[in-house]
């Protein structure tokens, strides 16, 4: 047996494993009145949307979903949510809404104060009909403070002051869910509800298996996303709703697994792609083997090079996906179409085209930095909008910088200064603070939540219950779990929870209720410690140290 | 540089040493300046008059260097109060290690770069020396220090946890070695057991971090050629547990430099308070 069956076999051993706690986490204090056991394949064909499937593949899908019964006006879920599962409508009737615009008294399922939006922070809100839904806008890279931003998700394209009602066959939340973004709406049971509820990895397999439930999962996302998801991309900025409409209905939309090659060196050219979410790694043939040139990131675009360039019909690249992976493509045909029609585009592409060059040349120059690029891919620093680096060069190992925590933080430090060695820096094992942070996905309780809408990722201790599911999730092993010395008393929700010891995940805050800043930072004696904000910056540093 | 990262400007000009040793241009010239200052000061008082300690220029130098000697000692405070945070501890420490030695400058200055004759002031006078030349060589081994432990050894670890540490590879290598063949039973017992029983302090890491690293798994390669595939590879598991070893131990013996030197520098810096506090007593009282 292999060892990536092994592997694989354990995953889903552990998926078995877990199946009571993580069903029934989500149903404390929220209006679920019934969740079912673990279904059968039988069960399940009763569900139209997996008939397509044999009994073998539904019974590998099985601890992956579920079939609850919600009551009438319980809040699915909330805008900012992160959520790994997604609901399919058996009956009943289900509201999706922008929560700021109901004028409803409905409860939040854990706390309302957490959720605060962008549109709150802005003055002028009613200026932008989309004010309402961003929530994680995204600078584009290398232009900061231009304040550019654009949406990360949007699950409907809703009109400012209008809801939509889902019924029975629909499916909502999967965009969100298999992305890892946030949700961006409210959904909400309006009448009694019997939902299926399929949790990310099960949703992968069954995009996979079936091309039927592919597509239709795409074609949602084609109705209900892909156009406002377009007009926002800095790269389509300014051109004409009806040409993006009519774009939106062409491009084709691909989802990468890990390690996946989407253009090869040298073979021809066929599209334009553009990076919804994930990473994709750029490497160029050098000698015999292949040098990373650069990584994408969302909303990046691949393919200006070779696009318009004349006389290059090949690919100048090997793209490869890093993780799990989505993009569009848009075909050579219908970007020129565009390009024509609006040279402002053309202008843009030209610019990265530019970049890119440039890029590959200082990189083939330069090979430490096709390492570091390597490095921070393998390591997930592309992510990180604030890791901590120590230099140790410098450090004297003193840990000021972890008692500083430690007394910052009611003697609990939120990381150990252990971790990845580049160069002369230590990557301590402490949040990044990831762009797209798996850890916030599935939390039962919503405890782990970006404060503000910031970059910051926190955890709320009194809303934690300790089920470890974001220490489990962070690549980086980040969250720790802290023993609280006391048990859960008999009355907590959920049930399983009564009697045993209670633990709370614990993490790096960056501090920001202080502004003196973070306390790594701030007390270590011989300034070692630094948080960079992406992998150029940590480029600087090094450069620093090699001036 | 977004809102959430803190990082170093770049110092394109500076060489690598000076980056090393200065971390912060203004404080260094900023003290050369003081220094530049101070001497004028005496220089000029030297040629108008005689200085000693009670004189009115001795005596403002003296309060000068008592003052700074406050203001030095709030580094120790600082460290004390990270939880308020009250400035980054950097600038403390900058404060801390420029100012004294603009303390001793003063102190000389104060007793006219003469050596007291009274019991009292030339204990104040020596504890001064002292407290500077080896906060000098704390500074040294800090800089050096970290520098040798990040030039070639592959693990980073606590020195806390250091013991801790050996014991675990200690009881790995029992386990591993209770399943090999009797030559490596007898290899482990002769060569690598006396080695893992606790850390080592060995003054060779100072010169060459890697304590002769090569040397010493040199006596695994004859072993090696002589044992079947498999023992071998038991044999390659034994040799990194002791190459980890030696590196705790070279983490060890220079980490233990890094902490000990203050026990050169801190019992001696109380007793000069204590002492200063007699001598201002004294000073005021007659």
């Amino acid at each position: 047996m292999s060892d990536e069956t092994t592997a694989k076999d354990l995953a889903a051993e552990e998926r078995e494993r877990l199946f009571d706690d993580r069903w029934s986490a989500y149903g404390a204090n929220t209006g679920i009145e019934q969740i079912s056991e673990r279904l059968s394949p039988e069960a399940l064909r009763r569900y139209d949307i997996f008939q397509p499937y044999d009994d073998a593949f539904l019974e590998k899908l099985t601890p992956d979903i579920t079939v609850a019964q919600w009551k009438a006006d319980a809040i699915l879920f909330e805008e900012g949510n992160y959520l790994d599962l997604a609901f399919y409508v058996v009956e009943g009737t289900v509201d999706v809404f922008l929560k700021k615009q109901r004028d409803t008294a409905v409860l939040p399922i854990f706390d309302a104060s957490r959720i605060v939006t962008e549109d709150e922070l802005a003055s002028d809100v009613n200026s932008d009909p989309y004010g309402k839904t961003v929530f994680f806008g995204q600078v584009e890279k290398g232009k900061e403070g231009d304040g550019i931003t654009y949406l990360s998700t949007m699950e409907f394209d809703l009109p400012y002051g209008s809801a939509v009602q889902l019924g029975p066959g629909e499916i909502f939340g999967e965009i969100g869910a298999l992305n890892g973004w946030p949700q961006s709406v409210t959904a909400r049971a309006e009448t009694d509800c019997t939902l299926v509820q399929i949790r990310v990895p099960a949703l992968r397999q069954m995009k996979k298996e079936s091309s039927a439930f592919n597509d239709r999962i795409d074609t949602i996302y084609r109705e209900r996303t892909l156009t406002t998801q377009l007009k926002l991309t800095p790269l389509f900025r300014g051109v004409e709703e009806a040409f993006i409409d009519a774009l939106a209905k062409k491009v084709a939309l691909v989802s990468c697994s890990p390690d996946d090659v989407i253009a090869r060196e040298g073979d021809s050219v066929d599209a334009l792609y553009l990076v919804r979410s994930g990473f994709l790694r750029l490497s160029q043939q050098m000698g015999e083997g292949d040098m990373v040139v650069t990584y994408l990131s969302k909303g990046m675009t691949f393919g200006d090079v070779e696009l318009l360039i004349d006389g290059i019909d090949t690919w100048q690249f090997t793209m490869t996906s890093v993780g799990f992976t989505e993009l569009v493509k848009i075909e050579r045909d219908d970007l020129l179409a565009v390009t024509q029609r609006f040279p402002a585009i053309k202008r843009r592409l030209w610019k990265t085209t530019v970049t890119r060059i440039k890029e590959t040349g200082y990189t083939r120059k330069h090979l430490d930095k096709s390492e570091l690029i390597e490095f921070s891919l393998a390591k997930g620093l592309v992510q990180g909008n604030s890791i901590l680096v120590i230099d140790l060069d410098v450090c004297t190992r003193c840990d000021d910088c972890v008692r500083g925590c430690e007394s910052t933080h009611g003697g609990r430090p939120r990381f150990v200064r252990e971790g990845e060695k580049y160069g002369n820096f230590l990557v301590a094992r402490s949040c990044y603070h990831c762009e797209d942070p798996v850890c916030l996905i599935g939390c039962p309780t919503g405890a782990i939540r970006r404060a503000n809408v910031g970059e910051v990722v926190e955890i709320e201790d009194s809303l934690c219950i300790g089920c470890s599911n974001c220490a489990t999730k962070c690549p980086y092993d980040a969250i720790i779990m802290h023993d609280t010395g006391t048990t859960w008393p008999e009355t907590a929700l959920p049930e399983w929870l009564r009697g045993r010891p209670r633990k709370v995940a614990s993490k790096c805050d960056l501090c920001q209720d202080s502004e003196a800043g973070p306390a790594c930072v701030n007390n270590c004696p011989h300034s070692c410690a630094f948080r960079v904000g992406s992998v150029e910056e940590f480029q600087n540093l090094l450069a620093v140290d090699d001036a | 540089m977004k809102k959430t990262a803190i990082y170093q400007r770049k110092r394109p000009h500076a060489s690598r040493v000076f980056n090393k040793w200065v971390q912060s241009p203004r404080w260094f010239w900023g003290f050369w300046i003081a220094v530049a200052v101070c001497l004028a000061i005496y220089i000029v008082n030297v040629l108008f008059g005689r200085v000693h300690p009670s004189s009115v220029w001795g005596l403002g130098y003296g309060i000068a260097a008592a003052v700074l000697f406050v203001g030095i000692f709030t580094y120790a405070l600082r460290r004390r109060t990270m939880r308020f945070r009250p400035g980054r501890t950097w600038y403390y420490l900058q404060f801390h290690v420029y100012g004294g030695a603009l303390f001793l400058l003063l102190m000389f200055m104060h007793v006219g770069f003469k050596v007291p004759h009274g019991a009292h002031t030339w204990w104040l006078w020596a504890l001064s020396i002292w407290v500077v030349v080896s906060g000098l060589l704390g500074i040294v081994l800090q800089k050096w220090i970290p520098t040798l432990l990040n030039s070639g050894l592959s693990i980073e670890v606590h020195y806390d946890r250091i013991p801790e540490l050996v014991e675990s590879i200690k009881k790995k290598a029992e386990t591993l070695v209770d399943s090999c063949s009797a030559p490596i039973r007898s290899f482990y017992r002769k060569n690598l057991a006396p080695a893992l029983v606790t850390p080592e302090t060995r003054l060779i890491y100072y010169l060459d971090i890697t304590g002769g690293l090569q040397a010493r798994t040199k006596q695994f390669d004859h072993l090696r050629a002589l044992l079947p595939a498999d023992e071998q590879e038991k044999l390659d598991a034994l040799q990194d547990m002791y190459r980890t070893k030696l590196e705790i131990d070279a983490h060890y013996t220079l980490q233990k430099a890094l902490r000990w030197w203050l026990y050169l520098h801190v019992p001696v810096s109380i007793l000069l308070v204590a002492l200063l506090i007699v001598h201002l007593y004294a000073v005021l009282y007659y």
